[in-house]
């Protein structure tokens, strides 16, 4: 039944065929990604709110951000996505090392970028920058600031979240990669969690300006 | 069955394309980088959020493939934007451009409600036709039908409602202004609410109607109780002065930071607490108990005689904070004074303090009794 090189996939017995599957799959990953909009959507709206309320609070709030470390990250997590999408196009190719390094270099590229938020946060941590109550910084005294870190480490704290999350489905893909479960023929696993990245990607986007730019 | 094949017709994203979008991406990262440090106002919003939503259009269109995608996967994608715009515009339409509900007008709610009688103390016929009528409306549950005080709600209360086919017992005395000083502030202490939101003219039917029930005349109004209820009887309608209230919460506010702070609001040439603090006797525990539980509500010198629109009554009452400045009936004895304190006052906002012992209520007694000035 397979080849040397790759396995063959089997679709599922309730699918007509293997494209039917791929696209019933395709479309249920999309539906989950409007989910995960509405879900960082009530964040964004909280965000809008509180700013529109607040003004001067994040502007004075959005300067203890590094906007160098944000940016940083900009780049990485954009970077990743690219690598993320040229491993899609390398195992719709059949080129699965090229696939399997692409898919490692986006493994590390999200690693890069929690290691940055790592150092931000902790740096956070020790000046006392802090969501609500354990808000503790001595220097930022603008009313209600410590509603900007709330806001500041739910937003990013999920997003981070995701970006484990997304780790975890790379590594699994790097693992069915080397066990020849994927092939120009089957490659539906490696595409959505490449959507997932991309999505986790696209929040970023939003989130970076937002809090460490026009604050 | 054999090993099925995918269609060959699936879109791989061209390398040069992914490319292309990579770099377009990480130059809009440059560009928006470099405008948010230019200070450019309210633009610099509307510019960041129209570069991030560029590259959230490229990202979606070419990485995620919508480009090449089914149309309808797209319509899925679009219709939740859609609907997060929806959540975004409709609470901040709501949010921004409804109008202050919190604190609309001056601090003071005043009832600025006029008489439009010209002699509204002095009862008609009319007026006490119309006070039945508002009477069966607003006072029947505790009050009974006829006004014997027996209404449904009558025998949960105590002090009981007014009898008042009784000429005795009239707690403000049974003459039209002092009725209608009742439905003013209402009774402290007892059940009966304060109607001030009722008009004038209502207030003076309902006390005519109250005194008509019992045959003997009422007695005749004071100087003194005019000066009482704030109405001139030399100006037509009374021109009756507005009460100031303000809400509990406000209240609290003020009398916290008014505490806190130390300031001399009330009287500062008799400001008990600095000549305490001078004498050292603000260290004894009857005043370190009085600075943590009373002074609040009862202020620092224990002045009280604050009005506070009580929450949880329907209608608004109004409840006065017990002066000590004055001699009261719960500083007679340690034993009754005792007793307040545990307890509390049903219906008013003074709670009770069963968490203090003997030696902690005489203490606090001695402290209050000083403020007293006995």
């Amino acid at each position: 039944m397979s080849n040397e090189d790759m396995a063959v996939h089997h679709h599922a017995h309730h699918f007509a065929n293997a494209d039917d599957e791929f696209e019933a799959a395709k479309q249920g990953m999309w539906i989950f990604l409007v989910t995960e909009v509405l879900m960082f959507g009530g964040l964004f709206v909280a965000y809008g709110i509180f700013r529109g309320l607040y003004p001067e609070m994040f502007h004075e709030a959005h300067q203890y951000l590094a906007v160098k470390m944000g940016a940083v990250n900009t780049v990485v997590l954009i970077t990743s996505s690219l690598t993320m999408a040229l491993s899609v196009s390398s195992t719709q190719k059949g080129r699965k090392s090229q696939a399997i390094l692409f898919l490692i270099l986006t493994f590390i590229l999200a690693s890069c970028f929690l290691v940055v938020k790592y150092f931000e946060y902790t740096h956070k941590f020790h000046d006392g920058l802090l969501p609500g109550g354990f808000f503790h910084n001595t220097e930022l005294t603008t009313p209600k600031a410590p509603l900007f870190f709330s806001l500041y480490f739910l937003m990013t704290g999920l997003h981070g979240v995701h970006v484990l999350i997304g780790m975890g489905l790379i590594a699994w893909m790097v693992k069915r990669s080397l066990k020849n479960e994927f092939s120009p023929q089957f490659y539906t696993p490696v595409e959505l969690v490449g959507f997932y990245w991309h999505f986790v990607d696209l929040v970023w986007i939003y989130l970076f300006p937002l809090l460490y730019l026009v604050g | 069955m054999g090993p099925e094949t995918q269609k060959q017709h699936h879109h791989i994203l061209p390398t040069k394309v992914a490319l292309g979008i990579g770099g377009a991406l990480l130059g809009l990262t440059a560009i928006t980088v470099g405008v948010a440090h230019i200070d450019l106002g309210k633009f610099n919003f509307f510019i960041a959020m129209l570069v991030a939503t560029v590259k959230a259009f490229l990202v979606a269109m070419f990485f995620m493939g919508l480009k090449y995608d089914r149309r309808e996967n797209g319509v899925i994608f679009v219709t939740s934007l859609l609907f997060l715009a929806i959540f975004i515009v409709l609470t901040s339409t709501d949010l921004f451009f409804r109008g202050d509900v919190y604190v609309k007008g001056p601090l003071f709610a005043t009832n600025s409600s006029q008489s439009k009688l010209k002699k509204p103390w002095l009862g008609t016929p009319e007026l006490v036709k119309k006070g039945k009528e508002l009477f069966s409306v607003q006072c029947t549950s505790c009050h009974g039908v006829n006004g014997e005080g027996d209404g449904p709600a009558a025998s949960a209360l105590n002090p009981r409602p007014r009898n008042f086919h009784s000429i005795d017992g009239w707690k403000n005395g049974r003459r039209a202004t002092m009725i209608f000083k009742t439905l003013k502030e209402g009774i402290p202490g007892s059940a009966m609410a304060a109607y001030s939101t009722l008009p004038a003219d209502d207030r003076w039917a309902l006390a005519h109607f109250v005194l008509s029930l019992h045959p003997e005349a009422p007695k005749e109004d004071t100087a003194a109780d005019f000066v009482k209820i704030g109405i001139n009887p030399a100006q037509e309608g009374g021109g009756e002065a507005a009460v100031p209230t303000i809400s509990i919460a406000m209240a609290m506010k003020r009398m916290a930071s008014a505490a806190d702070e130390q300031t001399h609001l009330y009287h500062p040439e008799f400001d008990r607490v600095s000549e305490l603090k001078l004498n050292g006797a603000l260290e004894s525990r009857g005043a370190r108990l009085y600075q943590e539980s009373c002074v609040r509500c009862h202020g620092a010198q224990g002045q009280g005689q604050i009005k506070v629109q009580s929450l949880g009554v329907h209608p608004v009452a109004f409840v006065t904070i017990q002066s000590f400045q004055n001699q009261s009936e719960s500083l007679k004895s340690e034993e009754a004074f005792s007793k307040k304190v545990v307890q509390g006052l049903p219906g008013s906002l003074m709670p009770g303090r069963g968490d203090l012992g003997t030696s902690d209520l005489h203490d606090l007694y001695q402290f209050v009794r000083s403020l007293a000035g006995r």
